[in-house]
């Protein structure tokens, strides 16, 4: 047991982490530049964007402030809730994340990362990390917008509830959730676009069992990013009907219990896209 | 014999009227929608309701089968049109899933090929290349949409002890004309969106994007302004609601609260409708871009 163990060592002390860092940096540079200029992405900040502009139109046309804060803090927390988790992340780490491997497979161009001598584990987690710096942009940059626009229409007020109140703290937890989310939707995108030729029926049928969850036996429910996100909401929102099941909470967890369930889900499900992607092969032909 | 030395001649037989040669693209938009496996299994899925709704009216309607399965004493289910409109619902968002996958089949790839100037230069216009595109997802989706409904509806009044097709004949009305609504606009919907991107993939990520992503917007739009005219853009809502009044079912509780009235949804659909149409326009042209 010692001798493997230390063979493991010898093994692990031999790898070239320095190359390994610079291809990964390069990759991701690479990467991170065709997603975030690209013209196709521009849906994607439309999805993130728009609620900041409704958001702002909001501002403008009612200015002498009819509706109360904790008014809009409800809706702030049913916009973060129901359209960014459930919609805008969800559509926009599809768009993004399927577009690493699958969209280069189908433009026909994945092989010239394929004949480059970079191990392939590190082609992926670069293509991963350039799809969170994209997907983290648009929508870290969209909530914060949302929440600055929402208060910023209250003045003193609204900026003494960001900094003396509670404020401050929701949007720390936002902000939490969105990267979160990111990372976990990504992570699952990606595989799915590595597993399937067409990832978007896959997707749908993931965002229905994604909307099951809460009715589903608690082991069932790990396997689920929303389930987990769920638990770190910091407003709870009261839904009536079938709506109610994107926001109920079965089973209490705690909030680092939660955290970590994303994380190692993500964890787990990049690894599992890494041993994929040794055994990729690529035949145009078939796309 | 060497390949030189074939001597060409022009086409002999029987040439296709020219009216009706756009259903060359039909013929052929049929045969690559039924090549795939998945497309077989998404249709054989579409007739789950439809069967199921078969053996329901079966079972009410006949008292040894009731007797057989004990169900002597089921109440609260009645074969009206609140049964119908459930099974159409099915029906309907079935062939969503249906159109997702069969609808960018159908254009995306002429586009991802460039291949429109070579189909265009035929006999062909720009309107009988949609139009035949459009004959096959109308008849797939009439497939499974309408035609299954009236099926129901038939065996129901044929099943019925009571005289019951005349006093039920708006049912029948109301689920074609609910169905040719929703297959006309999903058809659209997806040739229009199609014709946008050139690969399959996207196009069938598109077309769910294309129905949710606007309800949730227009969702926004409802909480942060306080008002209902978001549900505008909420097309599976604006859906139920006309679905509901075409088939006299009683509003639901959140249907009261909202103030849509049937000619702002028509409005609101026709609109979409029209959008598509002009993507269509703009689109579907003889040319071919390239990019250095």
């Amino acid at each position: 047991m010692r001798e493997r163990l230390e063979e493991a060592k010898k093994w692990a002390a031999r790898q070239p982490y320095r190359l390994w860092w610079v291809q990964l940096r390069a990759v991701v540079r690479l990467e991170a530049k065709r997603n975030v200029l690209a013209w196709r992405s521009l849906w994607i900040y439309f999805l993130g964007f728009i609620p900041v502009v409704i958001i702002g139109l909001h501002t403008i046309v009612d200015p002498a402030k009819a509706s109360g804060m904790g008014e809009d803090t409800m809706v702030l927390a049913g916009i973060f809730q129901l359209y960014y988790i459930r919609l805008g992340i969800f559509f926009g780490c599809l768009g993004i994340f399927s577009r690493l491997i699958r969209g280069e497979m189908v433009e026909r161009s994945l092989h010239y990362y394929l004949l480059a001598p970079v191990r392939r584990e590190i082609l992926l987690l670069g293509k991963f990390i350039a799809g969170c710096i994209t997907a983290l942009m648009i929508f870290e940059s969209a909530v914060f917008l949302s929440f600055t626009l929402i208060y910023a229409h209250y003045g003193a007020a609204g900026q003494a509830f960001v900094m003396d109140g509670p404020g401050l703290g929701q949007l720390e937890a936002y902000m939490g959730i969105t990267a979160l989310a990111c990372l976990g939707y990504g992570s699952i995108f990606m595989l799915l676009s590595m597993l399937f030729k067409n990832p978007t029926p896959a997707a749908m049928i993931f965002m229905g069992w994604e909307f099951i969850n809460p009715i589903l036996p608690s082991l069932l429910q790990k396997i689920s990013i929303a389930s987990y996100l769920r638990h770190l909401m910091p407003v709870s929102m009261p839904m009536h009907g079938v709506l109610a099941l994107l926001t109920v909470v079965t089973e209490p967890v705690r909030p680092w219990a939660a955290t970590m369930g994303v994380l190692v889900l993500t964890a787990v499900v990049v690894g599992i896209s890494c041993y994929r992607m040794r055994k990729l092969e690529i035949r145009y032909t078939t796309e | 014999m060497s390949v030189y030395k074939r001597t060409y001649h022009s086409y002999m037989g029987e040439v296709t009227p020219l009216r009706t040669r756009f259903l060359v693209l039909t013929r052929y938009g049929f045969s690559d929608v039924w090549s795939s496996r998945i497309t077989n299994i998404l249709f054989a899925m579409c007739f789950l309701p439809t069967v199921i709704g078969l053996v329901m009216i079966y079972v009410m309607n006949s008292d040894v089968a009731k007797l057989l399965l004990g169900a002597q004493n089921i109440r609260g289910l009645t074969i009206d049109q609140r049964f119908f409109f459930g099974v159409m619902q099915s029906q309907c968002w079935l062939a969503l899933i249906l159109t997702a996958w069969i609808g960018p089949r159908l254009i995306s790839a002429d586009m991802s090929d460039n291949a429109l100037p070579i189909l265009l230069s035929r006999p062909i216009t720009r309107w009988e290349y949609v139009l035949g595109k459009l004959i096959v997802l109308w008849t797939m989706l009439s497939a499974v949409t309408w035609a299954p409904l009236l099926l129901l509806w038939g065996f129901q009044a044929y099943n019925a002890k009571q005289p019951w097709a005349a006093a039920n004949l708006f049912i029948a009305g109301g689920m074609v004309a609910g169905s040719l609504i929703w297959v006309a606009l999903l058809s659209l919907v997806a040739l229009a969106l199609s014709s946008w991107v050139k690969w399959r993939v996207v196009g069938t990520g598109l077309i769910f994007g294309a129905i949710f992503i606007p309800a949730g917007v227009g969702g926004v739009f409802n909480a942060v302004m306080r008002t209902d005219k978001g549900f505008l853009l909420n097309i599976p809502f604006m859906m139920t609601i006309l679905w509901h009044r075409l088939l006299r079912v009683p509003a639901l509780f959140f249907e009261q609260r909202v103030s849509l009235s049937l000619p702002e949804i028509s409005i609101a659909l026709a609109l979409m409708c029209a959008a598509c149409v002009l993507v269509l326009h703009r689109r579907i042209r003889a040319r071919e871009v390239v990019r250095g």
